[in-house]
């Protein structure tokens, strides 16, 4: 058995997922990585932090640019250190590195697909009503935030975070059977979203 | 990608040993795979005939278009399997593996099949006249034949490089080199097949090379190997390898397109010996440029792990040092085309006809190159440091962007010379806006020091 336990938490853009994860820490007094990841792996392996922001989930580039980056980047004539392919890995590295010295939440990062070998793990999936989910956005977001950019930007993130989880790990973002729950936090609400998730911890865990 | 589990040293080791130490396989591996270009054409050139040359010469933009759809299995598959194994996810390797083979053989035959039909059409739009279509197709026919082994090969070859197997992969490649070099003498000087031989030779070498990377392959105590239940085809993971193999694809693919305008130009300005004069000088030109990018391959993981670690002085040290060496190299390409045309020209023929127009030709065609070895390393420094929109924009520029409208224009005033003009006129262009590019980055580089 592993030394420690990690619940993997995946997430639909704006479905608090973070606020979740947040609770579900505190009521189990452990840490959440979300972007502190990158940070990690940049301090793992001497690179600039920005190129990992650059290659996180919700930045990768599409249309006709990508085509042609893949090109430059990924051919496997030649080793770049900065492609996106060799920054999942050194993220991935780090996500094993912490997963051997701590019990943690992680949020996102294809984290359920890089320790899916462990025998600690909790892979969970929070969703939520699109409307709830268009005024959350229009009431964090600037003043200029009308319902249908909220939605347009809501569709977009989605589609690049699942197209990141896909591209890398080979699974369906979002698809049950990669689970061990999949949650609503509008009918559930975030506190019992994050209890269902702890107990279900507790008694999977052997926390 | 094996050597990126010990980067350390890229941080801290001096550059020039550095440059060096990478520079060498590499450049051994660029070499080989352009020796055998100039193996085949010398054979064909010599024992052959001089329209035999130009006959092989037609056949180029096929090759060119069977070459796309091979690096588009083969960098995808070789992108893929080196992800999987950094995740060491063997099971989705191996399936990706599997999936390779089935798709580069189903690509393979369909693209012998359909070329095989319609032979006559695309040998003629290609440049194929009545005296050289006959060589042209005799030589065809059987590379199409065997064109799924061709796939095959070169797909598993960059396989085993992602695999982490790069002196495999060499091996390979030099073996397939020497063994086309020994039968091309077999068949065309002993047995006089004509340029049936150096097609055959090409197939039964490519063939004994897959057999060789099959038993590499199929060892079980490898991480991946070749297992029963991998072959059929998956659709998500044939989305992934053509998707990310796609733009390789376009590169050659427009490649096929810019000899095409030239095999045709010269055409029509010219005659069936200026194709294979065209033939002579490329094949010259290719091995100089194949060493710069042996640099090129050497410089990269260099200048991307010193840029990513912050180490600008470094990065810049192995620009200039790359630089200096991509120009020393292309600069004895000038040396050699420019005072000893001769010498080169008599490797791959001795008719005087083809002899002239090839040292004209020769002479025109370098005046520029000990400038585009900076030119062709700028255009792989900016990869390096994860700019490839800049990359492409270099890369596309010399051999395309730049080089169609020369190739279009010229030639309606200066005739022949019009296309062998375009050539040089397009390198000197592409190395200013290489250098436009290049000064703004260095000073930016330059105040992150």
């Amino acid at each position: 058995m592993d030394k420690h336990y990690c619940i993997c938490i995946g997430r639909k853009f704006c479905s608090g997922g973070r606020n979740v994860a947040a609770i579900v820490a505190e009521k189990l007094g452990i840490r959440v990585y979300d972007k502190d990841l990158l940070k990690k792996a940049a301090q793992d392996t001497g690179f600039s932090e920005k190129f990992f922001d650059e290659a996180d989930e919700e930045k990768t580039r599409k249309g006709l640019r990508s085509l042609f980056i893949s090109h430059f980047t990924g051919s496997g004539l030649s080793s770049n250190y900065l492609s996106n392919e060799s920054i999942f890995n050194m993220q991935s590295d780090a996500i094993r590195r912490i997963h051997e010295q701590e019990d943690c939440v992680f949020i996102g990062r294809c984290a359920d697909y890089v320790l899916r070998e462990s025998d600690r793990l909790l892979n969970v999936f929070i969703a939520s009503d699109m409307d709830d989910r268009v005024a959350r956005v229009c009431r964090h977001a600037d003043d200029g935030m009308t319902q249908p950019k909220a939605l347009s930007l809501i569709e977009d993130i989605d589609r690049k975070r699942s197209s990141y989880y896909n591209y890398f790990t080979g699974r369906t973002w979002g698809d049950p059977a990669f689970y061990d729950i999949c949650l609503n936090s509008t009918t559930l609400g975030y506190d019992r979203c994050a209890e269902i998730i702890v107990e279900l911890a507790r008694e999977r865990l052997g926390i | 990608m094996a050597e990126l589990k010990t980067p350390q040293e890229l941080g801290t080791e001096r550059i020039g040993k550095l440059l060096i130490r990478y520079a060498v396989p590499a450049m051994i591996a660029m070499l080989a795979s352009s020796l055998y270009n100039i193996v085949d054409r010398a054979f064909i050139g010599h024992g052959v005939g001089s329209m035999a040359l130009s006959g092989l010469a037609v056949t180029f933009p096929l090759m060119n278009l069977s070459a796309a759809l091979g690096s588009m299995v083969g960098v995808g598959s070789g992108t893929m399997i080196s992800l999987k194994l950094g995740q060491k996810d063997h099971e989705s390797a191996q399936m990706l593996l599997g999936n390779s083979v089935t798709l580069n053989i189903l690509i393979g035959v369909l693209f012998g099949a359909l070329s095989l039909i319609f032979i006559n059409p695309i040998l003629t739009l290609f440049g194929a006249t009545e005296v050289t279509i006959g060589f042209a197709r005799e030589y065809m026919i059987i590379i199409l034949a065997g064109n799924a082994f061709t796939h095959l090969y070169l797909g598993i070859n960059c396989i085993l490089r992602a695999a982490g197997h790069p002196n495999k992969a060499m091996i390979a490649t030099i073996g397939t080199v020497l063994l086309n070099t020994f039968l091309d003498y077999l068949f065309i000087m002993v047995f006089h097949w004509g340029i049936k031989g150096a097609a055959i030779a090409t197939v039964i070498s490519q063939v004994l090379a897959f057999t060789w990377q099959c038993f590499q392959l199929s060892d079980k105590s490898e991480l991946i190997h070749l297992k029963r239940g991998t072959f059929r085809l998956r659709g998500d993971l044939v989305k992934n390898m053509l998707t990310i193999g796609l733009s390789p694809c376009l590169m050659n693919a427009a490649a096929c397109f810019v000899v095409l305008l030239i095999n045709r130009g010269l055409l029509k300005y010219g005659s069936d010996v200026a194709i294979g004069a065209y033939s002579i000088i490329n094949s010259i030109g290719f091995m100089i440029v194949m060493m710069v990018m042996g640099f090129n391959q050497a410089m990269q993981p260099i200048a991307g792990y010193n840029y990513g670690a912050r180490q600008m002085d470094r990065v810049l040290r192995v620009l200039y040092l790359t630089m200096f060496f991509g120009t020393c190299v292309t600069t004895l390409g000038f040396v050699i085309a420019e005072f000893m045309p001769g010498a080169c020209i008599r490797i791959f023929t001795n008719d005087p006809e083809l002899t002239g127009i090839a040292r004209n030709g020769m002479m025109i065609n370098f005046i520029f190159f000990p400038l585009i070895g900076s030119q062709m390393v700028i255009g792989n420094f900016f990869q390096s440091i994860g700019m490839p929109g800049k990359s492409i924009i270099m890369s596309l520029s010399r051999q395309l962007l730049l080089l169609i409208p020369f190739l279009i224009i010229l030639p309606r005033y200066y005739g022949i010379n019009g296309i062998w003009y375009s050539m040089p006129a397009s390198d000197i262009l592409s190395v200013i806006l290489g250098f436009s590019l290049l000064i703004p980055q260095v000073r930016k580089l330059k105040k992150m020091v």
